[in-house]
């Protein structure tokens, strides 16, 4: 019986990953309503500003990290700006958002493959020999922990940052009422851009990670947006802490899922749970 | 003779000399100028574009090679990256845009797809391809070392070594999936067993619970039935799980390029191309060739030699090309001695090869 142990592993550390996504995704819908397409194509941002800063430029790694995650913040800020603002001043409705982060997506997808080619990369400098560790019976590796201490700590500094600073109750203000939020004098556009900085750094901060763990392609965000959005509407879209509950169910049912079954249903599995919650408990586990 | 019978004995001798020379060039000429468009669709960038530029550059070779023709022929190259849709696309502008008569492709992934548009379209189709659907059809061939023959000599190499437990992983493709259904059946009988059989999804990237499942397993070797790059993250979190039983493939350890990661394995792959293809091949492009390289390069000559024995003062059509092949038998190609059976498969032999100082390397018997 020794599979359970790695079952249990397998699941939190999927769970981690798509915590990394829902936050960055949460955090974003819940100060603007919207469903945020591009949001998937800033983790492949990330790997790839990774690649390029550490590969390419032979950067030491962690400053490489930082760079990246800097960038990606400031693509995400510079979407808000250019594109997402302007529609949110014209009262553009959010389907018109949706299809707007949609473009920018495929754009941003089609630059990379342009810049990088669309061959699967790695990240790793130790491709197939990097530490790994026993815990409980089950194997999990080096980069394994570091994706799992990532989560735990950029949802401690979001809960931090959301319920112990001023800028923090301002974007719950935005997020309860953004005209409300207005007529107090909070400024709500850049605030609002603030937002897009920080969930894109964290998407970027995740597709780096993802990238040491598996490597880097220019469609890899659009899988994990995926389960970052099932996760989302399984925990409570919007809700930070219903995200990571939504996040870390997905993994387990992912990989608990297969156990007896054939590993080719580990997508229809993903889907099945999202079905269910939708007919059955729409809100999420959690109400925001 | 008077002078003027002389006169007119030169001038009519002239004239049948002009004659004859007006038309014997303008009948082959006029046919040669239409050329038989060959068009290739395979992935020449992305994770497989090494195995795409080796075919297209034997292609090349082959044309290069090409001793004079009644017939000219011109090829023409589309990038697919191994994605279906990128075939669709690619095969309908050559055929609606270039007018190709032939076209090859690299895969049973893309070969599917195209099978029924030419088909359809009444196009000479030759697959670089395991699953034998690629081949339905009239206009329809293959030409890859087809599943039984490698299953042969798998399960002989298996048997050789003492091996009963055998556990898989297979990516859910048609070409996986033909390989294994035909593996499955010729096992039957033999005192192998399938102890472990994970399917997993063409793009899957976490294979660590379904290697959780396999360890228990007790395969005493894993079969690896996948492409670039779920093959090389298969093998890195096999590795990571622990698992330190040799690994074994059907033909996919040549489709990685980091074939470093199977140092010291064994695996099945067609036969050898012969040496003075791969002297050529090598002198060409300073490489040695590539998986399915030799078979592009076979399929050209061979769409030539069928073509050039059609008599015809027009382009020849697709349908003559089809009958002409079906005849071919004990054509001296880069892969041996081909004959097409009644299925449109040109059968080649399957041949032991292992990962030694990461460079594939035949096994000698």
């Amino acid at each position: 019986m020794n599979i359970l142990p790695q079952l249990i592993l397998n699941g939190i550390i999927a769970g981690a990953i798509y915590t990394l996504v829902t936050l960055g995704f949460n955090l974003i819908y819940g100060a603007t309503k919207f469903f945020n397409l591009a949001h998937g194509v800033m983790a492949a941002i990330g790997g790839y500003a990774m690649f390029y800063f550490a590969k390419t430029l032979g950067l030491n790694v962690y400053i490489a990290v930082i760079l990246g995650v800097v960038l990606v913040g400031l693509v995400g800020f510079g979407l808000d700006k250019l594109i997402y603002r302007p529609l949110r001043k014209r009262k553009a409705s959010n389907m018109v958002l949706f299809v707007a982060s949609l473009g920018a997506m495929t754009t941003l997808q089609a630059v990379i493959a342009i810049l990088f080619s669309s061959q699967f990369k790695t990240l790793s400098q130790n491709f197939g020999t990097q530490k790994f560790f026993i815990i409980f019976g089950g194997t999990v590796t080096q980069t394994q922990l570091v994706i799992l201490l990532s989560a735990v700590l950029v949802m401690a500094g979001l809960v931090v940052l959301l319920y112990k600073t001023q800028f923090g109750r301002a974007v719950r203000a935005i997020s309860d009422d953004e005209e409300a939020a207005q007529i107090i004098g909070i400024d709500t556009n850049k605030i609002i851009g603030y937002v897009f900085f920080i969930g894109s750094a964290i998407a970027g901060l995740t597709g780096i990670l993802v990238g040491f763990d598996v490597g880097i392609e220019p469609e890899m965000g659009s899988n994990l947006l995926l389960k970052g959005v099932i996760a989302s509407v399984v925990g409570g879209v919007g809700n930070i802490y219903g995200g990571v509950l939504g996040a870390f169910l997905l993994g387990f049912a992912e990989n608990f899922g297969i156990w007896k079954i054939s590993g080719e249903w580990k997508d229809a599995i993903a889907f099945a749970l999202l079905i269910t919650f939708l007919i059955f408990r729409p809100r999420g586990i959690m109400n925001k | 003779m008077s002078k003027s019978i002389k006169w007119v004995i030169g001038i009519v001798a002239v004239v049948v000399v002009v004659a004859i020379g007006y038309f014997v060039s303008r009948g082959p000429k006029e046919v040669s100028e239409v050329p038989i468009k060959i068009g290739m669709v395979a992935p020449m960038t992305g994770d497989l574009a090494f195995m795409g530029e080796g075919i297209r550059d034997a292609i090349l070779l082959a044309k290069e090679n090409m001793s004079s023709t009644k017939y000219t022929y011109e090829v023409i190259f589309e990038d697919d990256q191994l994605d279906p849709k990128m075939t669709a696309s690619a095969v309908n502008k050559l055929i609606s845009v270039d007018k190709a008569d032939v076209i090859i492709s690299f895969s049973s992934v893309t070969g599917n797809v195209i099978t029924p548009i030419a088909e359809q379209n009444e196009v000479v189709h030759f697959g670089i391809a395991s699953d034998p659907n690629v081949a339905i059809g009239k206009f329809n061939f293959i030409h890859w070392t087809p599943p039984s023959e490698e299953n042969k000599v798998f399960i002989e190499e298996l048997q050789r070594r003492g091996i009963k437990k055998l556990g898989v992983f297979e990516s859910n493709a048609q070409g996986a999936a033909a390989v294994m259904a035909d593996l499955q059946e010729r096992l039957k009988g033999t005192d192998i067993e399938i102890v472990t059989d994970q399917v997993f999804n063409f793009g899957e990237k976490d294979f660590r619970s379904i290697i959780a499942k396999a360890k228990n397993s007790e395969a005493e070797i894993y079969l690896l039935m996948a492409f670039s790059p779920e093959l090389e993250i298969l093998a890195k979190q096999m590795k990571e799980a622990g698992i330190n039983t040799p690994l074994t493939s059907i033909e996919s350890f040549e489709l990685s390029e980091q074939v470093a990661l199977f140092e010291g394995d064994w695996y099945v792959n067609a036969a050898d191309p012969t040496g003075d293809f791969a002297d050529k091949f090598k002198t060409k492009t300073g490489k040695n060739p590539t998986l399915g390289a030799a078979n592009g390069y076979d399929i050209f000559n061979l769409v030539v030699a069928a073509t050039e024995k059609i008599i015809s003062s027009t382009k020849p059509t697709p349908d003559q090309i089809v009958s002409e092949l079906m005849n071919i038998k004990d054509f001296s190609g880069a892969l041996g001695n081909l004959s097409i059976d009644e299925d449109g498969l040109v059968v080649s032999k399957a041949a032991i090869r292992m990962i030694k100082d990461g460079q594939p390397v035949s096994v000698s018997e």
